[in-house]
């Protein structure tokens, strides 16, 4: 934003220094104008300003937070000590839509603003996880793979099935934030859908930390209402670090290393090896493979390689059997027999434990003349994963121009540049071709070194695996399951990301009480995602390419008014337009059949001939008018109201038009209340805000789509989704109430807010019965509620001269219900909205008076007097069919808080990020207890045997519930493979509290006294210690993450193949000069 | 104020474009108008595919059946239908992939296809198919969306009697008999019969015979009708005028199995003993068909798994690989291999049987029986000969064949004869309950009957699906169906 940073010549020049009384230090970014005028500056990093003024001038000295002062300009040093000032709560200037600011005063919606030290600080690649805790309404998922995406929601989800992640708008321009894992084709399970496939991120994490001054979050929806549709999820607003006066550089480096969270990994069992039953071949122990393999023409014993199970032969150290490497002929052990026990290495030792290192220098000069910055970052980010690494190069340069003191034009060109080597692939993804999690949490062998497979991976270069199609045969090519290894280094993705984000502002200011403000903004990237599926893998080698480019270009146009009507009342007011156009493409192109010459990974390489590649071009254009205005009253009473029409591409043109009308007033009664000094600041705030949301392009028109011909046969085939020519807007009225307060000379703050919404008119793409011959129809129908509370506290229990302490809490209890889906033509309701099924048979569902996000699956069928579980006559429990609600997504709260010490130049701070409740399903439990993986399913059993004794040996179980008749169960069953599992227990089984309490950051820093460089060109040296996922303190969630998930989107809390928490520890440097 | 009233014919210049931006909506890259035939040729695949596809998330029938069986993942061959919710799969791929995409074309062809007589002609064929499409869903389900199926502006449909849709559709049949003139229709865009409109009458009187004989037990008025008007309309009379749909021998358009079986490198399948059993019966010569239904295991014989066991996939025969002799159809797992949706050999045994109960239809039981195993027989690739010397087996001639009963000795050769067709013999079995096939011990359920509802429906059309399951006397797997009535 351009600011009060224009000066012209006038007749003489004075200089001074702006500092502190508390600590004598100098404060920068000072505002210092001629009173009555629009000249003014600001101080620079070391307090200094300059600054020509006419004769008999009067200096305004201006900080937030400070008592502002007005000096005489007698001289030419003027000097001066700011004291601090809790009277001045009132004055902080904030930033609202749009990127106007103003006074904390005038605002009368909840924000809340997140200062660059608290974004950056933890040296994350991605600084939008840097806000976890951070902000009451704000909740973060982030997923555990390296360069994940991250879901952001605010004050709960609103929209069925349309987007609910927060708008990230950079310096006012909006910045695209798409979840870029959709489907390759229509008619392609996707990464969302929890097949294979690759998390791409979220590319609003390309925004440089190091460039941000500020971030506000705007919660409600008038706070909001201004950006029209897209802001009805909220904003995330980004203010970047703006040139102060005089030359600064600032210079961050530092490195970091990453483990594995071990708490987030399995615990295997180690009593039994591979196989699923007893059943095989060898005479004696039916557990084994059985032919010759040293050549001595008499059977052996051999693991049954087949097998992706662990419910084989008990280990037992003194038999020898013939194992996977007897059959490498590279293997030390070829052709020998081993001891059968459980491997020394199990999987949780495939983690790496990664250096990443992260440099940043930021060169910034304000002059009379203008303002300047340039900023380059580089960050080398590498996984737990083998052959895992995001680099990622930023470049920030930012000007602006005074042409007269009226008018000033302005320009920033941010680059980005990001390049992804085997992101861990994601999601259940049969034959773990990109997901070896899959591998290692469901379907394994416990007998299996991983150590030994990279030893034979190292040694080969091939895909040497465990899990041979036939070795008594020969065929030792994989049937499931690729060496882990050769899938990490041989099928992996690469992705380029290079986005130019930048605009070009002119301000013009006629009069000190008018800006006007023109400006173009432009978003662009073009990203090239490449995925390869080396020859020898187990299924199709392939080799697939997509193409995208997106490019948003903004045109705004605004007038703001800032006047002062009279003693009493300041009117501030905007009038402006904005015109929106969106542009994406993609064209994505696979390999047919498999490729010709392996390792060359090019389309021309198909086996046969490549199908046509699927291409998709979407446009969009919002044209926009508004305007707003507040009228404040005595800095006691704020009345504000805005209101935007919109006019987009994506709704029939008879609907095409809607309006967001918003009204907010505050009430600051701290100004009634004088008297009492341990008040220092409080407000009542309330608003009422109403926006509306468009369709998804094409959305309205039908079209067909285009398989592949048949012998030359053209096909084609009805679109899977019916299209609505009728659509309308989706509405949202929010309500909210508010109060804040500072007591007691501001060490103690409380921020609140009650707030409704409800979201209706909801554009869905409506689940039907596929009888129709569809399997969706966009309409207008559903309406979700939304009410919580969202609270900050923040408090400074000790403050003394050397030592201070903060504390701050974030909290936040949102209830979220479907009240209303959709009626058919007669009326008959719709109960419920799938809104995608996963492997397992469980459905994440918009569920008719439920909260949103439903999970449904089998459940247990329960004794109708005692409540306990019915057992069946075989003693298996009975189930429920698959649309039992089994779970719900939604938290019951979560919260952050945070302490922050400083001791003089030392300081330690921790934030502890809590989710209380919420369910999640997961996949790996699901087949991991069914194949034995897990020390839960070998254990001794209530009669003293091992549980998997065959019933005749004394194993196996009995259920806990009751008969039909209610009589307890007695009936002792097996416990062979699935019983502990999916193939005996129903999905309910497999839904777990998703809560956490984790240590998500600590740091400790040093700063070096001025003292000590003060005879350097040194201004700020600070050395920190940053630890970030340290340690999950609670949680309900066996051997996983509960925060992980697929992706960002609407469908959480589905787990499949989930990765561990990498804790980070990272040493950084700080120089400013 | 100069300056104001600028700023506002600024922000009046912005917003007075009154360009059309609705225009931007329409799909540059996907068209809103397409052939009829296209639409036709396209659902014909899927309905093939849906019918001879492997996929454990659709096709389960030759495990059901027993004809295959499950190496390492067992479920489906241990009735698991919910956990790949096949059920879903089964009623998505024929309402939504093949029945609508069928019923479009009808509405596109009075438009974008020039002659009255080539209209009707195409008409009456994607009618044909329809009915097709609709005998596999009533019969696995029982009562079905239909009267306010393939209707968007009817969301949640309601659910017809099962026995009533099935008297409709057989009316379908008459009336596209009727409807079928001389005249050309689809040419190569029909990828069963190029269009050819005397093959598809007969097409559609066959399969007329074949739902008559479906209803034999349940109603043997309408199915002694229906038979005996299919048998004088004209019904298939060799292996020529067998329905296939000939894949191509390289993706995206060939034959499911071959992806299933050969593409994907798995080792999912393998022989089941139960349809061993039949093929190789203990001191008898085996069935001249085994070479071409199954391979070896590793030590050069043919041996069947133990339905819904854990089975090592080397130590059991395989759904036929390689191994066959050129002059025949080709391998089930060749990417060309042919989709069959109708043959001759099932044909006889209806005759067979519709003989046997006493409908007039010309010629004696036997004489079908031995034609039915002979069109197998050479069908499959043997020769005349084999087929000839197999018939004169104690277990095949029909005097002394498997079975007591004519209807039970019919049973055995229709099981056999319908090999690859798990979703054929799935509807004989049930309705002649013979062979019998047994729930494997580990099975989750009893012999499945019918599926269940898809999860969907139970999901999304509650009230009418609550509807449904009551009429039929609950929604599980053991209720039996309209058909299958001894």
């Amino acid at each position: 934003m351009l600011c009060v940073t224009q000066v012209f010549a006038q007749n003489r020049t004075v200089t001074g220094t702006v500092t502190a009384q508390e600590d004598g230090l100098p404060i920068p970014g000072v505002t210092v104008r001629v009173k009555g005028t629009t000249i003014g500056t600001q101080t620079g990093t070391n307090g200094k300003y300059s600054l020509s003024v006419p004769d008999n001038a009067v200096l305004v000295v201006s900080f937030i937070g400070y008592a502002q002062q007005e000096i005489p300009a007698t001289g030419s040093v003027i000097n001066a000590r700011l004291v601090v000032s809790s009277r001045q709560l009132g004055e902080v200037v904030v930033t609202g839509a749009l990127g106007i600011t103003r006074t904390r005063n005038q605002q009368s919606y909840a924000a809340q603003q997140v200062a660059a030290e608290e974004v950056s600080k933890t040296r994350s690649s991605s600084f939008i996880t840097g806000l976890s805790g951070k902000v009451s309404g704000l909740e973060i998922r982030q997923n555990n793979a390296l360069g994940s995406s991250v879901n952001v929601v605010l004050r709960g989800t609103k929209s069925i099935s349309g987007n609910n992640q927060a708008l990230f708008v950079i310096d006012g321009v909006p910045i695209d934030n798409s979840n870029l894992n959709g489907r390759p084709t229509p008619t392609t399970a996707g990464q969302q859908d929890g097949a294979g496939g690759y998390d791409y991120g979220s590319p609003a994490s390309d925004i440089n930390p190091d460039d941000i001054e500020s971030v506000t979050v705007l919660k409600g929806a008038a706070a909001s209402a201004l950006y029209g549709s897209r802001g009805s999820n909220g904003v995330i607003l980004i203010t970047s670090k703006k040139a102060k006066k005089g030359l600064g550089i600032t210079i961050n480096s530092s490195v970091s290393r990453g483990t594995v969270d071990k708490s987030t990994l399995p615990k295997y069992q180690r009593s039994y090896g591979a196989g699923y039953s007893a059943g095989y071949a060898d005479p004696t122990y039916h557990y084994f493979f059985y032919g010759d393999v040293d050549g001595d023409n008499k059977p052996d014993l051999v693991t049954p390689t087949t097998e992706d199970a662990s419910y084989g032969a008990a280990f037992n150290p003194s038999l020898m059997v013939y194992q996977w490497d007897a059959f490498d002929p590279t293997s030390p052990n070829y052709k020998k027999a081993t001891p059968w026990v459980a491997a020394q290495n199990d999987p949780t030792t495939f983690f790496n434990k990664p250096i990443s290192n992260n440099q940043s220098i930021m060169i910034t000069n304000g002059t009379d003349a203008g303002t300047f910055k340039l900023g380059y970052t580089r960050s080398d980010e590498n996984g737990i994963l083998p052959n895992s690494n995001i680099k990622k190069n930023s470049i920030d340069l930012a000007g602006t121009y005074n042409i007269t003191p009226k008018l000033t034009v302005g320009g920033a060109v941010n680059y980005y540049n990001i390049n992804g080597l085997g992101r861990p692939g994601t999601g259940y993804d049969g034959g773990g071709a990109r997901n070896v999690m899959t591998n290692f949490r469901q379907w394994w062998e416990v007998n299996t070194d991983v150590q030994e497979l990279k030893a034979a991976y190292d040694r080969t270069g091939k895909n040497v695996t465990w899990n041979y199609a036939d070795p008594l045969a020969g065929n030792l090519s994989p049937i499931f399951w690729d060496n882990p290894y050769f899938v990490r280094y041989q099928n992996y993705e690469t992705d380029t990301r290079n986005r130019y984000l930048g605009n070009v502002n002119v301000n013009y200011k006629p009069t000190d009480w008018l800006t006007i403000t023109g400006r173009t903004s432009l978003d662009s990237y073009t990203e090239l995602d490449e995925e390869r599926k080396a020859v020898t893998s187990v299924g199709v080698p392939y080799y697939s390419r997509k193409n995208t480019s997106y490019t948003e270009t903004n045109y705004d146009l605004l007038a703001t008014v800032d006047k002062n009507l009279s003693k009493q009342f300041n009117l501030k007011a905007l009038l402006g337009t904005n015109i929106r156009k969106q542009n994406t493409q993609s064209i994505y192109a696979i390999t047919n059949g498999g490729l010709i010459v392996p390792g060359i990974y090019s389309l021309s390489n198909s086996a046969n001939a490549p199908n046509a590649p699927y291409e998709y071009k979407g446009l969009r254009e919002v044209d926009g008018i508004f305007a707003g205005a507040t009228l404040t009253y005595n800095n006691l009473l704020t009345l504000d109201g805005t209101i935007r029409r919109d006019k987009s591409s994506t709704l029939p043109a008879s609907n095409n038009t809607y309006y967001y009308p918003s009204v907010s007033g505050g009430f600051i009664f701290s100004e009634l209340l004088k008297q009492l000094s341990w008040l220092s600041y409080g407000k009542l705030r309330a608003n009422y805000a109403q926006v509306g949301g468009d369709a998804p392009i094409y959305s309205v028109l039908d079209t067909y789509t285009v398989p592949p011909p048949f012998n030359g046969n053209p096909q084609s085939a009805v679109n899977t989704t019916k299209n609505n020519p009728d659509l309308k807007p989706e509405r949202t009225k929010s309500a909210e109430v508010g109060l804040e307060f500072d007591l007691f000379d501001n060490r103690l703050g409380f921020n609140g807010s009650y707030y409704t919404t409800e979201t209706f008119d909801q554009i869905l793409g409506v689940n039907v019965s596929t009888a129709t011959g569809y399997s969706f129809k966009f309409l207008n129908a559903g309406t979700v509620k939304n009410k919580g509370i969202e609270l900050s506290l923040n408090g400074t229990p000790i403050r003394t001269q050397d030592f201070n302490w903060k504390v701050t809490l974030n909290y936040t209890r949102n209830r979220n219900k479907v009240t209303e889906l959709f009626k058919d033509g007669t009326g008959e309701e719709a109960k419920n909205l799938e809104l995608n099924s996963f492997q397992g048979g469980v459905s994440i569902n918009a569920t008719l008076d439920q909260p949103y996000g439903t999970i449904r699956g089998t459940d247990y069928i329960y004794d109708k007097t005692t409540g306990q579980k019915v057992v069946g006559a075989n003693g298996q429990y009975l189930q429920s069919g698959p649309t039992a609600t089994i779970g719900n997504t939604n938290p019951d709260w979560i919260g952050g808080i945070n302490n922050s010490f400083t001791y003089k130049g030392f300081n330690l701070s921790f934030l502890i990020d809590v989710r209380k409740g919420g369910s999640v399903f997961s996949t790996d439990m699901y087949y991991g207890l069914a194949t034995g993986l897990y020390q839960e399913t070998a254990y001794t059993n209530d009669l003293g045997n091992p549980v998997r004794n065959t019933l005749a040996t004394g194993g196996g179980l009995i259920r806990p519930g009751v008969k039909e008749d209610g009589t307890p169960n007695t009936t002792r069953v097996a416990a062979s493979y699935g019983a502990f599992g999916y193939v005996r227990l129903p999905n309910k089984a497999f839904v777990y509290d998703a809560g956490f309490v984790k240590l998500r950051e600590a740091i400790v820093g040093y700063t070096l006294p001025q003292k000590t460089i003060a005879k350097l060109p040194i201004k700020e040296v600070t050395f920190q210690l940053i630890g970030r996922n340290l340690w999950i303190i609670h949680k309900n969630l066996p051997y996983a993450d509960p925060e992980d998930g697929l992706s960002s989107g609407n469908l959480q809390g589905y787990q499949v193949g989930s990765y561990p928490t990498t804790r980070t520890i990272s040493l950084n440097l700080k120089l400013r000069f | 104020m100069k300056k104001i009233l600028a700023v506002f014919l600024l922000v009046s210049i912005f917003s007075a474009c009154k360009k059309d931006i609705t225009s931007l909506n329409t799909d540059p890259k996907n068209p809103n108008n397409v052939p009829s035939y296209s639409l036709f040729t396209n659902a014909q695949r899927r309905l093939t595919n849906t019918v001879t596809s492997s996929n454990v998330n659709l096709n389960i029938f030759r495990l059901i059946e027993q004809q295959w069986q499950e190496t390492t993942y067992t479920d489906e061959s241990n009735y698991d239908l919910t956990t790949r919710t096949i059920p879903d799969g089964v009623w998505d791929a024929l309402y939504r992939d093949v029945l609508y995409n069928f019923e479009r074309a009808k509405k596109l062809i009075p438009t974008d296809v020039v002659g009255a007589d080539v209209q009707k002609n195409e008409i009456a064929i994607t009618d044909i198919m329809q009915v097709y499409a609709y005998y596999y869903l009533v019969t696995t389900f029982g009562n079905i969306p239909y009267s306010e199926a393939l209707d968007i502006d009817k969301p949640f449909p309601k659910f017809d009697d099962a026995k009533t849709v099935y008297g409709q559709l057989i009316t379908r049949l008459d009336a596209d008999i009727a409807a079928l003139s001389s005249g050309s229709s689809f040419g190569n865009a029909d990828l069963i019969y190029g269009g050819d409109i005397t093959k598809w009458k007969k097409f559609a009187a066959t399969l007329k015979l074949k739902m008559g004989i479906t209803l034999a037990d349940a109603d043997n008025a309408a199915a002694k009708a229906a038979v005996e008007s299919a048998v004088a309309t004209g019904v298939f009379t060799s292996n020529a005028d067998n329905a296939t749909l000939k894949y191509q021998s390289s993706p995206p358009n060939t034959n499911p199995i071959w992806v299933d079986l050969v593409q994907s490198g798995r080792q999912d399948f393998v022989a089941c003993k139960t349809v061993m059993g039949f093929l190789q019966p203990a001191a008898l010569p085996a069935d001249p068909r085994l070479p071409y239904y199954f391979t070896v295991n590793n030590t050069g014989k043919y041996v069947g798994a133990d339905p819904g066991a854990l089975a090592p996939f080397a130590l059991f025969s395989k759904p036929s690989g390689p191994i066959l002799v050129p002059g025949s159809i080709g391998s089930i797992t060749n990417p060309d291999f042919p989709g069959l949706l109708l043959d001759y050999a099932e044909t006889e045994f209806n005759l067979a049987e519709a003989a046997t109960r006493g409908y007039t239809v010309s010629g004696d039981v036997i004489s079908h029986y031995n034609n039915g195993v002979k069109a197998s027989v050479t069908y499959w690739g043997a020769e005349t000969g084999q087929a000839d010397a197999y018939l004169l087996q104690s277990n095949v001639a029909f005097a002394t064949a498997t079975g007591t009963t004519a209807l039970q000795k019919i049973a055995v050769q229709k099981y056999l004869a319908l090999y690859n067709r798990g979703w054929d013999a799935w509807i004989e079995t049930r309705r002649l309950d013979y062979p019998v096939i047994t729930a494997p011990e580990t099975a989750l359920t009893e012999f499945p009957v019918r599926f269940t509802y898809p999860v969907n429906e139970q999901n999304v059309n509650v009230t009418n699906y609550n509807k449904a399951a009551e009429a039929i006397g609950g929604d599980k797997v053991t209720t039996k169906l309209f058909f299958d009535k001894k």
